[in-house]
């Protein structure tokens, strides 16, 4: 569904994302890891067609991203979500059905599904100016998922959000992707990732290092630690070459691998 | 969704007509506005009567001179009939050029740089619809002021002549069209500057407004030159040569014109073929707008958002050493916060190259003063020019600190969290600013003046006297931006130049108007009478040289005094309000 090949971005001289290939397909969810500046934000602007790449390509459901049939297949949480201040949450809840054409019967049965969903009913018919940050990514949220959106693209999800409406927004991703959906979510909160995802891939300095399921980059990399270590092997300063990390128990921050017991 | 998928796995969405989006976005600008009107018509009465009173204020003052002027120039005369066309086309012609400006600047900012447009563009309203939608607001902003400009104009204009009640309707259709065509024309500026330029936009744009006003300066020069006595036969014709240009009759504006004082001759047939004209032009310049916007606009956004510098920035710590040890006088915190606001001054090119540009085209005009042929007039005269120079000189200052110096409370207000937990008192915070504005605007000012009187031949007592003016005055005017920009801060926008445009900018704007205007009538009023009073020892109102001294000292404890409450009440004001705020 998401389809990414050889994809850079340059910003000026600086290479954000550098010949980056990804692939995303219908009921699968991918989370994308890479610290911070590693070039997922980008990777994402381009997967919704609001950056366009310095080459390579970029398809969703074999549409160009910039297509007005890609942008309806899709679903958006951007890094920082936008709300008009001045509408209430059920206005815009309301204004986007509309603009993606849902039956109005459906929509506003959907509306109210969401609602109850994200346990919205409190506040809803407020402006938005007046909510709490976790209240507005709620409200982005169901504005994502309110028209049906084939493919999902999620730019650090659970910032913000209280640990009950986390765990909602998790079920919600699972059950997207059980429904035919493709989920991308971008994150730093390994344990999620591991939790939930069907496959990761490991971003830094705009390339992929490693993607594939959870076990399988483990028996890729010989690594048998929690994720956090692979991932910080991966990513770290003094990064030995792929082929010779060895699963020897933990390292430190700057990627060495220490002596087993030693504190971190 | 029902969904088709492709022979190339392509899977393609059921079509959406455009209607839907169209209605889409239409209920959104109908719900944002209905919001909006019952926040405010909730919100505090008072600013709201006062804005309503301010504009009824400003309506009836522009009114009231615009029928004096056309009562006293008699319209009925022929001659003088024939200048009101050309003078008709140049105002025009001066407003399309300033719609051009601010409904460029404002689409540009609307379409490339907020966060609305990263909004929409990601949902499947087409680009075209988008631009629709963002274009509609900014020529209705940029309008609003064009209304309350032309509006007095035309109905002085119309009760002096005695125009049928057509007229007025008529001037509504015109109105409509000439904005949309100065409009879309700024708009395809913005989408062209965004997509070959979306570096250098600011460069483009300061570029473009200094070439305006140099050329303004120039037809200013001209027609201030034309020879002849004022309003006599020949000088009129001198006039009516020297704006020749604005008659073209390419120009919108002129067709403005000639529809606009044909219907209020009754001539209908004409008024109505000029207004077919410009609606014709109105809509085709819309069309290529938005063909423009459906083909560009999402190049143009990737461009400009691409396109954030991404330099490293260090150095100029020898300046902050030197800085430190220049002011050691002030707290060191109070230094600190100084000097985190010069650099961003120096990072802002919007901040400087304004300042620059014109500051610079005074200069200019200051350089040529010798050759104006001021300098050899007579000493009343060169008082009078010496004066008005200094007075240009603190209105366009006054500009700078409502744009610049008012908006930097409220943009602080949003990162308080920071400053907030500074080992300071807030008060320092005010403190702080005041004398980062007073700094900035003391050097550039009082070197201005200084040049001014030199090239006016003016004596030193004179030159003094202005430069310690100039003190009072950059005092005076920082106090006022400072003080009342924490006393009515706005601290959900993050844009300053709609910050400076807001209730609190305006009032901003007006008192500081106030002050200037009180300093200055108060020393140039017996400056004036005594330099007179050298030409024509006879008058009765001649000063005598004992008098003058008198008076001048009077004039100056008054206008110290008022100085030192401009700047001081305010600052308290400001103060007080900004040690009970909350963030
Ligand atoms: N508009 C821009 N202009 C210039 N450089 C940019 C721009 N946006 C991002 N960059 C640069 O591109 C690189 C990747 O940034 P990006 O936002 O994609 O990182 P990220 O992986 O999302 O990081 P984070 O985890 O902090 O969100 C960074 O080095 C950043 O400085
Ligand atoms: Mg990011």
């Amino acid at each position: 569904m998401i389809e990414v090949r050889g994809v850079t971005k340059r910003f000026g001289a600086r290479c954000a994302v550098d010949r980056l290939d990804l692939e995303v397909r219908s009921g699968e969810l991918f989370a994308f890891l890479g610290p911070n500046g590693a070039g997922k934000t980008t990777t994402i602007k381009m997967i919704c067609g609001l950056l366009s790449p310095s080459s390579g390509v970029v398809r969703i459901g074999g549409n160009e991203a910039t297509s007005q049939a890609a942008r309806q297949l899709l679903g958006y949480v951007p890094d920082q979500p936008y709300l008009y201040d001045k509408l209430t949450g059920r206005e815009f809840l309301r204004f986007v059905v509309e603009m993606y054409g849902l039956e109005p019967g459906r929509a506003s049965r959907r509306i109210l599904e969401l609602i109850d969903v994200f346990e919205m009913r409190d506040y809803i018919d407020e402006l938005c100016e007046s909510y709490s940050q976790g209240m507005k990514q709620r409200v982005v949220f169901a504005s994502a998922l309110v028209h049906d959106p084939k493919i999902l693209v999620v730019d650090e999800p659970l910032v913000g959000l209280d640990p009950r409406s986390a765990r909602i927004v998790k079920d919600l991703f699972v059950q997207q992707a059980r429904s035919g959906c493709a989920v991308l979510m971008s994150t730093h909160l390994l344990a999620i990732a591991e939790e939930l995802a069907d496959r990761v891939g490991i971003v830094d300095h705009g390339r992929m290092l490693a993607s594939g399921t959870v076990d399988q980059l483990r028996s890729e990399l010989k690594h048998h630690g929690p994720l956090e270590d692979l991932f910080l092997s991966l990513t770290g300063d003094h990064r030995p070459p792929m082929s010779s990390v060895e699963g020897q128990g933990p390292i430190d921050l700057a990627g060495r691998p220490q002596p087993a017991g030693t504190p971190l | 969704m029902s969904l088709v998928i492709g022979e190339s796995g392509r899977i393609e969405p059921p079509p959406l007509p455009a209607e839907q989006t169209a209605r889409a976005l239409r209920h959104l600008r109908w719900w944002l506005m209905r919001n909006t009107v019952r926040s405010v018509l909730s919100g505090s009465r008072l600013r709201l009567t006062m804005i309503l009173c301010c504009s009824a204020v400003f309506w009836l003052g522009l009114f009231g001179l615009f029928w004096g002027s056309f009562e006293f120039i008699g319209i009925n005369d022929a001659l003088v009939n024939g200048i009101f066309e050309y003078l008709f086309s140049m105002f025009f012609l001066s407003i399309l050029v300033m719609l051009f400006f601010s409904t460029g600047i404002l689409t540009y900012t609307a379409l490339f740089h907020s966060r609305e447009g990263a909004f929409l563009l990601t949902t499947p309203a087409t680009t075209d619809r988008i631009f629709a939608y963002q274009f509609t607001e900014s020529v209705g902003l940029s309008s609003w002021a064009f209304f309350l400009l032309g509006s007095p104009l035309m109905v002085a204009y119309g009760l002096t002549n005695g125009a049928a009640p057509g007229f007025y309707l008529i001037f509504l259709a015109y109105l409509v069209a000439f904005v949309l065509i100065a409009g879309s024309l700024g708009a395809i500026a913005a989408i062209v500057v965004a997509n070959v330029f979306p570096r250098r936009q600011k460069l483009v744009l300061s570029a473009s407004v200094a070439g305006i006003l140099g050329l303004g300066a120039l037809l200013g020069w001209r027609l201030w030159s034309t020879p002849g006595d004022a309003l006599s036969t020949d000088w009129l014709a001198g006039v009516q040569d020297r704006l020749a240009f604005a008659q073209s009759p390419l120009w919108p504006s002129r067709w403005m014109s000639a529809g606009l004082l044909a219907a209020s001759r009754s001539d209908w047939s004409r008024s109505g073929y000029y207004l077919v004209v410009l609606s014709a032009h109105a809509g085709l310049a819309y069309l290529a707008a938005a063909a423009m916007a459906r083909d560009l606009y999402f190049r143009g956004y990737s461009r400009v958002q691409g396109n954030r510098s991404a330099r490293r920035r260090q150095g100029g710590y020898w300046f902050d050493a030197l800085f430190h040890r220049t002011f050691f006088v002030l707290p060191r915190p109070v230094r600190l916060l100084i000097l985190k606001d010069l650099r961003s001054f120096r990072r802002d090119p919007a901040q400087w190259s304004q300042f620059l540009i014109f500051f610079g085209l005074l200069a200019f005009y200051f350089l040529n003063i010798p050759r104006l042929g001021y300098a050899v007039q007579s000493p009343s005269w060169r008082n009078l020019v010496s004066f008005l120079n200094l007075s240009v000189t603190a209105l366009i200052l006054s500009t700078f600190t409502s744009r610049f110096i008012f908006p930097l409370l409220s943009l602080e207000g949003r990162n308080f969290w920071v400053l907030g937990l500074f080992p300071l008192r807030r008060e320092q915070i005010l403190w702080g600013k005041f004398v980062f504005s007073v700094g900035i605007a003391l050097l550039p000012t009082e070197l201005l003046v200084s040049l001014s009187d030199a090239m006016l031949g003016m004596g030193p007592l004179m030159i003094a006297l202005h430069a310690a003016m100039v003190a009072v005055l950059c005092a005076g005017l920082s106090g006022i931006s400072v003080g009342l920009g924490a006393r009515l801060p706005n601290l959900r926008e993050s844009d300053p130049s709609k910050i400076a445009v807001g209730f609190g900018g305006t009032l901003n704007l007006l008192v500081s108007l106030v002050f200037i205007f009180a300093i200055v009538t108060a020393l140039a009023v017996p400056c004036h009478l005594y330099y007179l009073g050298i030409e024509h020892p006879e008058a009765q109102y001649a000063l005598t040289h004992g008098a003058f001294r008198f008076w001048l000292t009077i004039a100056f404890a008054v206008s110290l005094v008022i100085g030192l409450v401009g700047t001081v009440l305010p600052l308290r004001i400001g103060i007080k309000a900004f040690q009970r705020m909350e963030f």
